[in-house]
């Protein structure tokens, strides 16, 4: 990397870049999306029929008593009241309470996040690990054995339901082989093998999909690279190994369009937490997110939804910074092709 | 009625299954590809065996009802005399509810892609076509759109209006819009620089007619093999909000209710999560299949 980078240390070059200001630009326009995203929320709850305090009271509460806690939750005020009352409060760094338990919202998200973000990562890490390697495998002989073979599997992959794998492993792993726990989560300070153990299931049942998907993508695009491109025919004159061309020259450059989606997908992978937390009983933001929902309990969805949009924002923001490191073009501000 | 995908969309596209007079192309003009290729055909045939099925078959060769079953008749295994696949822990018959679940799986996948195709594709053509204001406008809130865990807004309308197969319809098409229109959007900014369109514009064409005549048949090919990609995914997410007790409301069958309801009893009886999970593969794979046939039969990227 350094090497590229020329005189100029590679830190000062990223930082200075016109792919620092690019981003420093796309992050700017990421404030709108996110006052969007929240907004849309506010108003989408607000749709729904029923309040916290009829959900919190039951059926068979009196009305006055629901008048008497709307009051207490200040949910009588009207709408921009309300938005502005917790837009403001966000803008000061305050979440603020859950409506249904009073436990102040940063406290839940300090609970649930690290449950959702282990099992994100250890899904991520495992379709990554998984597609890297089979992509370059296939690629190597486009229409090989290997090549097919993955593809098949990668194609059966892609079009299996991640609920009916998560049942299929479970059925498997749990029911009949019963190596691996069903449900429950062990918290990483109690055990680490139990831990892993007990989030092998879901981050398979979420990981191998995305790894299918992966596979295929980079995969295509490899194989493109090494037909077309001038710098692949260049290096195999030199006398390059097709194994090193592969890797060194062609992966390289089918990293970007690979690192887009990995950023574009975060998305998939968060919607995949809300199916798959509740089918292995894990006390993760998913859960959290159906039941506030169903108790219209706004001030932990927004809290939520803020996270999941703020997740999306920076990974893209981090593409683009992967971006700038990985091409030299953009990183001194020539145009890319 | 809503119930064939393939069939009411590929006629309008050359060299579609469904436009068979493309593979007897004139012989002056030389035939690069066969039409028909068995990459297209076998995942085409499979689409129409299961659509077919869950549409005529229970019209042809009647069937329990999917619902209402005896409790005398429960949990009986596959293969037992009147019940092929078996029965549920209610007694209904398994075969049955995968057909009558089937057509709800398929008809909402159709609508979602139909929707997403027309709205979508409307959207982001005008919006390139036009760019400026209304191409910026356009594409923020659909970025907004797209920013929105679907997820989410899925939940609450179901939520809010409670679960139907119109009120599933309605949710997932939300998030399938976004996408279609950001391909037609592309599709149409790489069109702007070419001769005919300028050749078009010179000669006076409308613009509802430049729209129509060419930037439309040019689009197509990508959004009709993003629409059949995309109606795998709307099957497994119409399952997914069914898994979250969102879809289609119980005793009705859907192949995703079949699947969250057979969860429950897994370890005892796995072909209750089986049957309506093959099904669901089957449907899935051949719509993927076919889509990928034929975005390299229209080398789309």
């Amino acid at each position: 990397m350094a090497a590229e980078a020329g005189p100029a240390p590679a830190g000062r070059a990223v930082l200075g870049s016109p792919g620092l200001r690019l981003s420093g630009r796309r992050l700017l326009a990421a404030i709108p999306v996110l006052w969007g995203v929240t907004f849309l929320t506010f108003v989408l709850m607000n749709l729904l029929p029923g309040n916290a305090a009829q959900e919190l009271l039951g059926a068979n509460a009196t009305p006055a008593d629901v008048r008497a806690l709307e009051l207490k939750l200040h949910l009588n005020e009207p709408f921009w009241t309300r938005y502005w009352h917790w837009l403001s409060g966000v803008l000061h760094g305050d979440l603020g309470a859950s409506l249904t338990s009073g436990q102040p919202v940063t406290s839940i998200l300090a609970q649930r996040l690290p449950v959702s973000f282990e099992l994100m990562i250890y899904a991520f890490c495992l379709s990554v690990l998984l597609a890297v390697p089979v992509a370059a495998a296939a690629a190597h002989r486009p229409g090989g054995w290997a090549d097919r073979l993955s593809m098949m599997v990668s194609m059966a992959g892609l079009s299996i339901a991640p609920y009916v794998l998560a049942l299929l492993l479970i059925f498997i792993f749990a029911v009949r082989l019963q190596v691996l726990p069903a449900i429950g989560f062990v918290p990483l300070g109690q055990s680490v093998v139990g831990n892993i153990k007990s989030l092998t299931l879901p981050a398979l049942a979420i990981g191998l999909p995305l790894a299918c998907f992966y596979t295929r993508l980079l995969r295509a695009d490899m194989v493109e690279q090494m037909q077309g491109e001038d710098y692949v025919v260049t290096a195999r004159a030199k006398g390059v190994a097709p194994w090193q061309v592969l890797i060194r020259h062609a992966m390289r450059n089918s990293m970007f369009g690979f690192l887009t989606v990995l950023g574009l997908n975060l998305g998939t992978l968060i919607g995949a937490l809300v199916i798959i937390e509740p089918i292995f009983a894990l006390p993760g933001i998913g859960q959290v997110l159906l039941q506030s929902i169903h108790d219209r309990d706004i001030v932990v969805v927004e809290a939520v939804v803020l996270v999941f949009a703020l997740i999306v924002v920076l990974a893209n923001l981090l593409t683009d910074l992967l971006y700038a490191l990985l091409d030299p073009r953009i990183r001194y501000g020539r145009p890319a092709a | 009625m809503v119930g064939r995908l393939p069939e009411a969309l590929l006629p309008a596209v050359p060299g579609g299954p469904g436009a068979p007079a493309a593979g007897a192309a004139p012989p002056a003009r030389r035939r690069r590809r066969p039409a028909l290729t068995p990459g297209i055909v076998i995942p085409a045939a499979m689409l129409a065996l299961i659509v077919g099925a869950c549409f005529l078959w229970p019209l042809v060769y009647p069937v329990p009802p999917p619902v209402g079953g005896s409790i005398l008749d429960a949990s009986m295994p596959p293969f037992s005399p009147g019940h092929i696949l078996g029965t549920d822990p209610v007694g209904n018959d398994i075969l049955s509810r995968i057909l009558y679940g089937g057509r709800v799986s398929i008809e909402v996948a159709l609508a979602v892609s139909l929707i997403g195709l027309l709205v979508g594709g409307v959207l982001g053509t005008v919006a390139a076509y036009r760019g400026g204001m209304v191409d910026t406008v356009i594409m923020r809130v659909l970025d907004v759109l797209i920013a929105f865990p679907a997820l989410v807004l899925a939940v609450a309308i179901a939520e809010g209006l409670g679960p139907s197969e119109m009120h599933v319809i309605w949710a997932l098409s939300f998030f399938s819009i976004p996408a279609f229109a950001r391909i037609a959007r592309a599709g149409t900014l790489r069109l702007h620089g070419q001769t005919f369109m300028l050749a078009a514009r010179l000669s006076g064409t409308r613009t509802w007619r430049i729209l129509r005549r060419h930037v439309t048949p040019n689009i197509m090919p990508q959004l009709v093999t993003f629409a059949l990609l995309g109606a795998g995914v709307v099957i497994i997410l119409e399952g997914a909000l069914s898994f979250l007790g969102l879809g289609i409301p119980a005793p009705a069958p859907s192949w995703g209710n079949m699947i969250a309801l057979g969860q429950g009893t897994l370890s005892a009886q796995p072909a209750l999560v089986l049957i309506p999970s093959l099904f669901l593969l089957a449907t899935v794979l051949s719509l993927n299949l076919l889509g990928d046939a034929l975005r390299k039969r229209w080398s789309v990227r």
